[in-house]
């Protein structure tokens, strides 16, 4: 097994920044600790799971798409240039966040590709590392990550009780990022790994679940769950699966730029028509869909689950609707 | 540069005739700038796009001309809000930007040698109008031609001039007709809402197909009076317009359960429709 010294990530980092890599990981910024990029190892701060979640280093809240200039009698528009996206790093995101990017990859590349969106998957190495800072909103494991799951990380660490990591390069990526910094890995058996937070939980059978929402589009859970919802955005804002999106101009007429930036089915006009006709008319409908696409949608599209266990819509929502317990509720009722 | 294509670039394209339906409805016939495109786009009836308005943003419309119309596209669009104001704004020779085009179409192949019936509402003319052109153009390939065209008021019914030609060509029988009180002293056509218009009409179902389009609350009822009339929901095809903004199945605004509206249609028989059985 290869192990890596806390001196050594950090001597990593800061090797990495001197390659000309942007390197993110979590910082203490302010009084919480984000996803930012780190200009020293010294930065990285590995004892609370960041606030929001590492989706945005793929999908950034709002980015350009293209600009325009109005020339001569015409209009000039100038596609953004991709290639001068950054080599990028993730470094200590927990399986939550580490496992995000590999369910979107889907969505943004099936058919119509948003090169956005996988030109800076291309160019990224994700380091993820096993959680051992969990807490009561937690629940990776009902579907199907864990605190140590390698998925979607390419270098994967495990914290030792000795202050190192083992380290598991799960794909060529992360072998490439190990072979160019072999002198900072070394070869040995390791400490015994610190234990992770036990998840309270129970381990959700998923197929049911989606089984109950495809018979249940109309149920009194419905209202009875989602009315209290006040529609603010903040659960899908910190998710790191949520990909809805608006487009929108800023500048004036002669000049300025289109941008794609982040937006949310609990918005009351989300899916407002023009004509005043709205299908999801009600709040309650509206968390519905939210379930909906991510236990049922996504998955007869895509296979796969659109949520990482990760808990932060738990901690953020400012009424206190707890997607964990309604998946409970759920599986409780399924057959 | 990039190789790979930014799916959200549009192609321009410059405005070069403005016909105003009503007060706020206007067709544009948009020609592509650049000459590969221009020789290039094509697309089938029922197809959408996304039309940029620069400085504001895009909005969704059908392809309202005929595909067997080369060298041109139309939209025709009601004023509503932001994108469509500022569209409205524009003058001959300015320039919009159109992506697309996305979405599946009518299978107009698949109607060959049937009788055919158009029914629509207000605005919802233009997605027909493609179909009902693209047929025209092909006359000899179906039976009878019905269409069945309401609006609010004799004002709000667009495309007047062509409503003229088809009246008039008699190889199509339309009826036209507007809601109660709507109609000025000298209006030729019905009054009363489409469905009831429809039922009178009474056109066979025998061999035919029928293509709705309007709002939710007229198709909720134009189907019932279909059904009775003897249509099975396998012939008859309608549009759903959800609100959308990507276009291409990546911003989640326009899913009614997992049908993606922007890939999966807009067009949908009826049978598919009532599978769905959900909000729309
Ligand atoms: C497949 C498809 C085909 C279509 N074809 C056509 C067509 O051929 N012709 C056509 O006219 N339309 C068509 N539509 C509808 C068309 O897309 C909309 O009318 C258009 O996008 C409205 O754009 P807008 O920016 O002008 O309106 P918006 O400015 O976005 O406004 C839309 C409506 O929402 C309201 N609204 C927006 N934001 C707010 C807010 N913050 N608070 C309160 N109210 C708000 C506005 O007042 C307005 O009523 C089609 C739609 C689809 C999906
Ligand atoms: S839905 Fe909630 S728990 Fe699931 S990934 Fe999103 S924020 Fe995390
Ligand atoms: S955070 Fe809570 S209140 Fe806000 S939209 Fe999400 S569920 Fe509704
Ligand atoms: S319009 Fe974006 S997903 Fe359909």
């Amino acid at each position: 097994m290869q192990i890596i010294t806390e001196q050594n990530l950090r001597n990593l980092i800061d090797l990495l920044v001197k390659e000309a890599k942007l390197v993110v990981g979590p910082k203490l910024s302010g009084s919480v600790v984000l996803y930012e990029p780190l200009t020293a190892g010294t930065e990285l701060t590995l004892d609370a799971l960041p606030r929001r979640s590492s989706k945005e280093l793929f999908f950034p809240v709002c980015e350009d798409i293209l600009s325009y200039k109005r020339e001569g009698g015409g209009m000039k528009v100038t596609d953004v240039d991709r290639s001068k996206f950054p080599e990028t790093v993730l470094i200590g995101a927990p399986p939550c966040d580490a496992g995000s990017p590999s369910i979107l990859d889907a969505v943004m590349s099936w058919d119509y590709k948003d090169e956005f969106y996988l030109e800076r998957r291309k160019k990224s190495t994700i380091v993820g590392i096993a959680c051992t800072k969990g807490d009561d909103a937690c629940f990776c494991q009902a579907v199907g990550l864990a605190p140590d799951a390698e998925n979607g990380s390419d270098l994967f660490l495990t914290p030792l009780k000795d202050g190192s990591y083992a380290c598991n390069a799960v794909t060529e990526k992360g072998q490439a990022l190990v072979a160019a910094h072999k002198n900072l890995f070394a070869e040995g058996a390791g400490a015994e790994p610190v234990p992770f937070v036990d998840q309270a939980v129970q381990k959700l059978d998923l197929v049911k679940i989606k089984k109950w929402l495809e018979e249940h589009f109309e149920d009194p859970l419905w209202e009875r769950i989602a009315d209290i919802c006040v529609g603010c955005g903040a659960c899908a804002f910190i998710c790191p699966a949520c990909h809805c999106f608006d487009i929108n101009d800023e500048g004036s007429t002669d000049d300025g730029v289109r941008r794609k930036h982040w937006d949310a089915c609990g918005f009351a006009k989300f899916t407002n028509h023009a004509s005043g006709h709205n299908p999801r008319d009600v709040q309650n409908k509206r968390y519905r869909n939210r379930i909906m696409h991510k236990f049922k949608y996504y998955d007869d599209k895509f296979g796969k689950t659109l949520c990482t266990g990760c808990g932060r819509c738990i901690r953020a929502c400012p009424v206190g609707i707890d997607i964990a317990e309604i998946l409970e509720t759920i599986n409780g009722k399924a057959e | 540069m990039c190789e790979s294509k930014n799916i959200y670039l549009p192609n321009l394209a410059t405005i070069e005739a403005i016909v105003d339906e009503t007060p706020d409805v206007r067709t544009l016939r948009l020609v592509f700038q650049d000459e590969a495109v221009r020789e290039n786009f094509t697309f089938r009836a029922g197809q959408f796009a996304e039309y940029s308005s620069f400085g504001f943003g895009e909005s969704t419309f059908c392809i309202a001309s005929a595909p067997t119309r080369k060298g041109y596209i139309e939209c025709c669009f009601r004023s509503v809000g932001r994108v469509t104001e500022s569209l409205r704004r524009l003058e001959v020779g300015d320039t919009v930007g159109v992506r697309g085009p996305y979405g599946n179409s009518f299978p107009i192949e698949q109607f060959y040698g049937k009788s055919l019936v158009f029914i629509a509402g207000g605005i919802a003319l233009p997605p027909l109008r493609t179909v009902i052109w693209n047929c025209l153009d092909l006359r000899d390939k179906f039976k009878d031609i019905t269409i069945v065209y309401g609006a609010r008021s004799e004002a709000d019914l667009v495309y007047k001039h062509e409503l003229k030609e088809w009246q008039e060509r008699g190889d199509v029988r339309l009826v036209k007709c507007v809601d109660p009180g709507g109609a000025g002293p000298d209006f030729d056509g019905k009054v009363g809402f489409v469905p009831t218009v429809l039922e009178e009409a009474a056109p066979s179902a025998e061999n035919t197909i029928a293509l709705v389009c309007g709002p939710p609350i007229m198709i909720k009822f134009t189907l019932p009076v279909l059904e009775r009339l003897g249509f099975s929901d396998d012939n008859i095809y309608t549009t759903l317009e959800n609100r959308m903004k990507c276009g291409v199945g990546k911003c989640g605004r326009c899913n009614v359960g997992n049908v993606y509206v922007c890939k999966d249609g807009p067009v949908f028989t009826a049978r598919e429709v009532k599978a769905m059985s959900q909000e729309f």
